[in-house]
Order: C-alpha cells, then structure tokens, then sequence
C-alpha cells in the first residue's frame, strides 16, 4: 500500500511537472513567433532534442500507465527488439504497436547491413508436379431406373386399385350378362313352351327326321355296345374272373335278329365281310304269314349294333346264298330261288342296284351255290343252279353271264344234268372245281377245255360220297406251313361229315373210278347243313345239323367226336356256319331267323406243331382206311330223294 | 314312319344304363324327350349352346373350315352325355356307363 502511495505520489509529480514542461513549451513557441529568424535552426536542432526528450517521457508515462507491473517486461522488450534489431532480421517488422514506436525511436541507431554477393552456380530441375488424373463419371440411365422403388409401389398400388375397379366392373357386367341370359333362357324356355304338338307331330313325321333318327341312333347304339370301358380304372381292385374255363369252350357272342323282319323266316345264309370283320350278311327266305313283305331279304349286321341291322335289302324272291364281295367292301351279292343273281350297294338303298335277267340267258333254276374266284384286277362270280349250268359273271355287268357251261353227267338219274347244291375251289385254283349234288355224290369239273378233257364234269371220276343230298362242300383253306389244300370235307343229310383227298386235278381218270372218303364223321343224329374250315387252325372244323348243335372238331385232338357241341336259342335246326376271317368267330344261322355269333377265343390259335401233326393225323386215317373196309355202311340212309332244300 | 322313329327311340331309351333321350331341334327346342319337363329344359339350353360352341370349334379348328361335329362324347364321374348331331337336329342321350358295364 505504501508503496502504491508512493507511486501515486510520483505520477502526481510527474503530471505536474508535465503541466509545467507544456507550459515552458507554450511559452517557448510563443517566444519562437517573435523571432523566426532563430527559430529556423532552433526548429532544426531543437525538435530533435526536445522531441525526443518529449517522447521518452510520454514513453515512460504510458508505460507507467498501462501497467506497474509490466514496466520491467517492456523494458526488457525494448532491449530484445534492440538486439533483434542487429540482428538484421525481418521479423522485427511484425511488432505490437508500442515496440513500433521503439523501433522507429531505435531506427537511429541500427547500423546498416551491407549485403555481400557471391555467384553461385545452380541447377534448377523442373519436376512437373505428378498429374492427379480426375473424371467425373455417368451411367446412362433412365431416371426411372434409380426412381424405381417407389413409383413401383404407386404403380403396383395404382394397378391393384384399377384391377379391383375392373373384376367390380366385370362383375357388374357378368351380373348384367347373368341377367340378361336368364331373361333369354326364360324367352327361349317360353319359345319351346311353344313348340306346339301340331309342329312337333310335323317335325316327327317328316322323312329328314326319320333320316335323322335312324342315323344318329345307329351311332349312339354302337358307342353304347361298346364292350370295353376305356375309363376302366385298374388300379382298382376288381373281381378275379374266371378264365380257366374259358380255354375251352366257346362263347356266344350275340345274336342278331329282328322280330319285325325276320319273323317266320329261315336263315339260308351267312357270311362275313373281308374289309370290316365287325360286319355279316344273312340271307332269308320268305315269310308266308307276310305277302305283302317282299320275299327275300339280306341283312347286315354289326357285332357292335346287336339290336338292328346295319343295312337291309329286299329282293322278289327267296334268297338263298349272300356274300359280301371280297373286293368290294360295299357290295352285297345274293342267288335267289327264282334263279336271279342280285347286287346290292350299301351306299344305295335296300333295292338291289343291279339283278342278272330272269331268261334262259341266266339261271333259271335256284341257284345254291356262288363263289368268287381270282384277284382283286380279275375276279369273276361264279355262280351253279340246280339245273346243272354253271355262270361266270362280272360284277359290273350282270346282264348276261361271261360264260356258261351245262354240268352233265351220263350216269345221272332222270336227266343228264346233275342238281348242284354246293361246289368249291380249292386254294388258288379257278379253273377246276368240286360239286356236290342232290343225289349225293361228288364230280370234279373244269371250266375250260384242257388237253385231253373237255369243260365240264369230269365223267370217270365219281366220289361216292353221301347216301343223301350234299349239302356243303368246303376245301380246306390255303394257310400256314403245309399245304392241305387238296383236303376237303363235305357234309350230307346222311348224318355223315366225310373228309375227302381230292384227286390231281391235272389228268382226269380214262376208266370209271370211285373215290372214296378219307374219314367219315358220323357223330351227328341228324342232317348236317354245312361245313366250314377254320381259316386259322389247321385241323379245325365247324358243322352245324338239324338237332341245333354248332359242333367245333379239332382232328388232332378228337376224330370220333366233336370238342366242342353247342345248341344255341331254341334249338332250332341251325342251316348255315361261317367263319370270320381271322377263324375268332364263327357265325351260325337257324331256321327259326336267329343269327348266333360264337366267340372261339384259343382255341382258334393253333400252336406251330399243329400243321405237322394235322399231316400225321391225315396219314393214320388214310393208313386205316386202307386197311379197314373202304366203304362204310351209312347209318341212316333215309330221305335221300325226298330232300329238299326249302325248308 | 313315325311308329318306327318311336319304336327306335324306345328301344335306345329302354337300354340298359340309358338314363333319358332327348332330340332338339336347330334352335334348341325338345321335340321328344324322355326326361322330365325342367331337367329337359335345363339339358336342351346348355348341351345346345355347348354343341354351336364345339361346332364352331371344330370348325374354326379346320384349315379350311370345312369341318363338322359328327359326334360328341362326354364323360362325366356320374355319367355320360352322348350327343348326335346333325345339320338340323341334336340327338342327346345320357347314360351310366357303369351300369351298362356291369354284368
């Protein structure tokens, strides 16, 4: 505290005698006005002096005041800059402005700094400053691409919204649609509300309709008979069916007859077609209960339209044969009574399209027996009449025969004309052929003139066949291994089925010769109406007889008896057998105008050691022959001549 | 001629498994039927405008468009619609396969 006194005191002197050394100077200007002339070297000398005197105090003073305690430190301060002054360095430039004042009080004092310069060789490399390689770089894009996410979701949104708009939209049509339908359907359903009964009697009156009907039901009847369901589901278990007994039997099929048409009427014929194995024609003869019907009718049957025929044709007198052409698929030929050859078109309607003429150009007795011989570039029909007088015929031309041949024989009795009911060609063969007539024997015959025999019955070849009317005459079919095709059988009112070797048909026998049978059938117990080859098995045969029986023989297993003996439906005698083509099924026809389809299932398929043991079975009935008594007495030699045809 | 239309139509709809026979004409009206009037209805409207629509099918189908339906089979779980058409008449006839099937 004292010593802050002090001070105080001093600052107190020292203003005073500030105040006193401005009052020296006021006066001393004032002095210096009055007397320029000094003044001039006084202001020379003197403002030095005085100025720096001055300044140093005012220095000191504004140290004083700016602070005791930094009095030292600027003290000090003054003399750094003094040295740093010396020093020569620049730095001093950069001051507080209370050293500036210092500086340029200490300016007289510094002494100069002389600069001493020296060449110095220098090198001066020039690096260019390392290139920093800078590029903006863009992608290519749509803005879409990076606004994607969310205009996406708007999208997604805005299209959910529309979608929902449009099904409400749709709905409401659909409704409308609905609605509108219904309304329809009402109008409609009050349309066939007014279908009335005299319009609807009209529609089913009418021919188109009647077309109609008959057609579509035909088809619908066919998809309904079909015997296998092709939805048939095997994963399930079904009921085990019994099919051990079913290798050795046969099985009936169907049966095919229509009480409307074939009521009081006999089948005469039947026979299956080559083209479609589903479809037979069957022949009638007339209905005596029925003038007004027509006399002979020929109907085609479809395996798979059991109900109706398929086709029905008419003709003026008793059919007595029909057969499907085998080279024409819609064909139809039929002999009838009267002695006319027919043909019917499956495309046309039930009247025959062409018939041959009732004059002595023609037959003019019954014709039982037709064939058709060679290809498919050259066939004919031939066709035999009970007179003896054999036609060939062509197809497209059926008014007169190609050429005709009257079958005599010398030994015939009554006339020189024998009474054919049957005759057959062997396999292949076209020219020479087989009858079988009424009085029961068997003539070979050629169409033609050969070298050293003249056309027509051979006459010193006889086969004393049968104690009755021949009443089928069947050579054994070309197929498989080894040829039989020289074996035939033929089938009597005898009771008798008799198997035959025909003789070489190339040189006819100079002296009278009888031929006898190679076996003779003699199960049946009544007249046997027709014989008939199976097309597949080689040592299988079909007859059917007056007792109803359709008799299945097969020689490698049985000659003495049938294997198989059936009577179908009433019982009726059965007239007629035929095979299918590929011998699965065999048809049969009755008196009474049933058709009866058998199913001959495996029996049918021989093994491959059937033909050779066919052959051997052949031999030991020849070999037996020979030796046991080379004709056998018939067991029932009854109604020979008294035999007719029309039942 | 029209005793043997009925005649056939009786024999097909007394079958075995046949359920009802139907014959429409052009424009879908029943001109005999089997079934019962409604169900009749219902079968003449909705087989008759399946059958323009497989007709038109059909015939779209063809590269010439030549074609025709001659014949059209539905089977169904519970049975089995045939339909026989022709140009101016349908003949449907509705069935149950399995029952024919059974022995």
């Amino acid at each position: 505290m004292d010593r802050r006194k002090e001070e105080l005191e001093k600052k107190r002197q020292k203003l005073a005698e500030l105040r006193k050394a401005r009052e020296d100077r006021r006066r001393s200007q004032q002095k210096s006005m009055s007397t320029p002339a000094d003044e001039t070297q006084s202001n020379m000398t003197m403002p030095s002096m005085t100025s720096s005197s001055a300044r140093n105090d005012v220095d000191k003073l504004v140290n004083d005041l700016i602070g005791g305690r930094r009095s030292q430190h600027s003290a000090t301060q003054s003399v750094s800059s003094n040295v740093s002054d010396t020093d020569g360095s620049d730095m001093g430039s950069v001051l507080s402005p209370t050293q500036t004042s210092t500086v340029s009080v200490s300016a007289e004092p510094r002494t100069r700094f002389i600069p001493e310069f020296s060449s110095v060789e220098a090198v001066i490399f020039d690096f260019p400053p390392k290139e920093r390689v800078v590029y903006s770089k863009e992608a290519q894009t749509t803005g879409e691409f990076f606004d994607r996410p969310d205009p996406e979701v708007l999208e997604q949104e805005v299209r959910t919204r529309l979608a929902a708009e449009r099904e409400k939209d749709r709905l409401a049509k659909q409704a409308a649609e609905e609605e509108e339908r219904r309304r329809k359907h009402a109008q409609e359903a009050a349309q066939i509300r007014e279908l009335s009964e005299d319009e609807k009697k009209n529609i089913l009156t009418s021919d188109e309709f009647a077309d109609f009907v008959d057609y579509s039901t035909k088809v619908i009847e066919r998809a309904l008979n079909e015997k296998y369901d092709f939805m048939k589901d095997y994963t399930v278990v079904q009921d085990e069916e019994n099919d051990a007994e079913a290798s050795n039997t046969v099985k009936l099929a169907c049966t095919f007859h229509s009480e409307k048409l074939c009521q009081n009427r006999s089948v005469t014929d039947v026979n299956w077609s080559l083209k479609h194995p589903e479809l037979l024609v069957s022949s009638y003869n007339k209905n005596p209960m029925a003038i007004n019907e027509p006399d002979g009718l020929v109907l085609v049957w479809n395996t798979h339209l059991v109900e109706r025929p398929e086709f029905v044709f008419h003709s003026q007198a008793d059919v007595l044969t029909a057969r499907f052409s085998d080279f024409h698929a819609n064909l139809v030929i039929g002999s009838t009574y009267s002695g006319q050859i027919l043909l019917w078109d499956t495309r046309a309607k039930s009247l025959p399209v062409l018939r041959t003429p009732l004059s002595a150009v023609g037959h003019t007795h019954p014709v039982y027996a037709m064939s058709m011989v060679g290809t498919q570039n050259a066939h004919n029909l031939i066709s035999v009449s009970t007179d003896g007088l054999m036609c060939s015929w062509q197809l497209d031309m059926l008014a007169q025969p190609l050429e005709t041949l009257e079958l005599t024989h010398a030994t015939h009795s009554g006339t020189d004309e024998v009474a054919v009911t049957c005759f057959g060609f062997p396999g292949n063969e076209t020219t020479t052929f087989w009858v079988g007539t009424e009085e029961g024997n068997v003539y070979q015959a050629n169409r033609y003139d050969r070298a050293g025999s003249k056309a027509g019955i051979y006459q010193q070849d006889a086969y004393n066949a049968h104690r009755g009317a021949v009443t089928g005459l069947h050579f054994h079919p070309l197929f498989g291994p080894i040829d039989f095709s020289d074996l035939f059988i033929t089938s009597s009112v005898d009771w008798t089925v008799k198997l035959w070797r025909a003789k070489s048909a190339a040189k006819p026998a100079s002296a009278p010769q009888t031929i006898a049978p190679i076996y003779s059938f003699e199960d049946a117990g009544d007249y046997v109406y027709d014989v008939a080859w199976s097309p597949s098995h080689p040592a299988m045969f079909a007859s059917v007889d007056g007792t109803g029986h359709f008799n299945l023989w097969n020689l490698n297993v049985d000659t003495e008896v049938p294997v198989v003996s059936v009577a179908p439906g009433s019982g009726r005698a059965l007239n007629k057998v035929s095979w299918e083509k590929e011998g699965r099924k065999a048809a049969v026809g009755s008196v009474d105008g049933y058709v009866h389809v058998y199913d001959i299932g495996e029996m049918s398929n021989p093994r491959m050691d059937e033909w050779t043991q066919f052959q051997k079975t052949v031999s030991e009935m020849m070999h037996s022959k020979e030796t046991a008594e080379p004709v056998p007495e018939p067991r029932s030699p009854a109604t020979s001549s008294s035999y007719s045809m029309l039942r | 001629m029209a005793a043997s239309v009925a005649a056939t139509l009786n024999r097909l709809a007394t079958r075995k498994g046949v359920h009802g026979v139907v014959i429409l004409n052009r424009q879908g009206m029943a001109i005999r039927s089997t079934l019962p009037a409604d169900l009749t209805r219902q079968y003449a409207h909705l087989l008759n405008a399946l059958v323009v629509q497989a007709r038109n099918t059909v015939r779209d189908l063809d590269s010439d468009g030549q074609n025709e339906l001659t014949f059209m089979r539905i089977r169904t779980k519970k049975h089995e619609i045939m339909v026989a058409p022709n140009h101016d008449y349908l003949l449907i006839v509705v069935q149950n396969p399995q029952e024919q099937f059974q022995p």
